[in-house]
């Protein structure tokens, strides 16, 4: 049977459709990251040059307690105090460290670039509240890399990864104290000093 | 109009009407229909929020609704947007939430307007959570609703206006019998206290 010519245009359209259709879908969470990963970085510049030189050293946003005003990220947990970073891994490993000494809840979570989370690390796995990973983008070289003995080698899917650390706050007052200074343990960037 | 230029505006028309149907499809398909998990009562889990072995929808459907979860083995979300009857919450209704304490290191029950962002509240009254004072057979209990209730024994969650309701059941690090089996725990219940037309 000869194919007529609205049904040519009609298979061309539906073609296009479900193509677009499924790049959206693919294309939404990659978009929907950097967004967030390039607001992290806005914020984390502005707080920088508002708390002076030692905060951008860091390379973390440390935003305030979670309250109404947050409208950033959807769903922002009113329990959790957050401090949050961007890792660049485009010239090789990362290396993250922290000291926390927060008595309650805590994890560090890496998301990658398609928003997937790739690694979580809670309290209770992380030896003596000490967190130490080497993120190593794919297809790096591990020898360049010098991890010590304990730190936890985590290979990230991407090269841009988002670091969210979240510790539990409960009704005692003296948690929000201990939890802003263990998130403010958190080195980004521990590789480079 | 020659006819190679007639081809050249049907295949840009032709492009343009696939393209803008491939898109807004998508958006609709995403935005509008109820994402895939498991549904327990008034409540909705999703196995593979935050996973790597989420599928293309449902990595979409996170990022936009809930970007940033954990993956199951760390938390797991529990969301609901109907009581235990089927209504879709509204924000002006008064509800009682109740139940037992969810098999988890650490639970929360937290509102949400329909923008998936907390209600306002000048004492930050966003969620009831594993500190709450239990009743004398164990459970815990929390009203929301726009006005103060009349007892004030139990946690009221303020929900200003009239809008959509979000409630978001957070469990950390569920029980292995949970984290195995979500559809298996004991859920809170949603109930709509009085009428609310």
């Amino acid at each position: 049977m000869p194919v007529k010519p609205w049904q040519r245009w009609l298979a061309v359209g539906l073609t296009v459709a479900v193509l677009t259709h499924l790049l959206t879908v693919w294309a939404l969470p990659r978009l929907i990251m950097r967004e967030a990963m390039a607001r992290i970085t806005d914020e984390t510049a502005t707080q920088a040059r508002a708390q002076g030189a030692p905060q951008a050293a860091t390379g973390v946003y440390l935003p305030p307690p979670t309250d109404h005003t947050q409208r950033r990220i959807v769903m922002p947990s009113p329990d959790l105090l957050y401090a949050t970073c961007t890792l660049d891994l485009s010239k090789g490993p990362m290396r993250v460290t922290a000291e926390v000494a927060h008595p309650r809840y805590w994890s560090v979570a890496l998301y990658g670039a398609n928003s997937d989370n790739f690694f979580v690390v809670n309290e209770r796995s992380a030896a003596a509240q000490r967190l130490d990973l080497w993120v190593v983008p794919p297809g790096a070289d591990r020898s360049a890399m010098n991890a010590e003995r304990g730190s936890t080698v985590v290979d990230a899917p991407s090269r841009k990864v988002l670091l969210l650390m979240r510790l539990l706050l409960t009704d005692d007052p003296a948690d929000l104290a201990l939890a802003k200074a263990s998130r403010s343990t958190l080195r980004c960037d521990a590789s480079a000093l | 109009m020659t006819s190679r230029r007639r081809v050249v505006v049907a295949w840009v028309a032709t492009v343009t009407a696939g393209a803008l149907l491939g898109v807004g499809s998508a958006w609709l398909w995403l935005t509008c229909t109820d994402p895939a998990g498991t549904r327990i009562g008034p409540w909705l889990v999703n196995l593979e929020a935050g996973s790597t072995d989420a599928s293309l929808y449902t990595r979409a459907r996170i990022a936009l609704k809930a970007l940033l979860a954990l993956d199951r083995r760390e938390t797991l979300y529990y969301i609901a947007q109907q009581d235990d009857a089927g209504r879709p919450l509204r924000s002006r209704c008064r509800y009682l939430i109740s139940g037992s304490i969810p098999a988890a290191r650490w639970w929360s029950v937290t509102a949400y307007a329909d923008d998936l962002f907390l209600f306002p509240d000048a004492e930050q009254r966003y969620s009831v959570s594993g500190e709450t004072t239990l009743n004398t057979v164990g459970r815990f209990s929390a009203f929301t609703g726009p006005e103060t209730p009349v007892s004030g024994a139990i946690k009221w969650l303020p929900t200003p206006g009239d809008r959509g309701l979000i409630l978001t059941l957070r469990l950390y690090n569920p029980s292995p019998e949970v984290q195995a089996d979500p559809g298996a725990l004991a859920v809170p219940s949603i109930q709509r206290q009085g009428e609310c037309p």
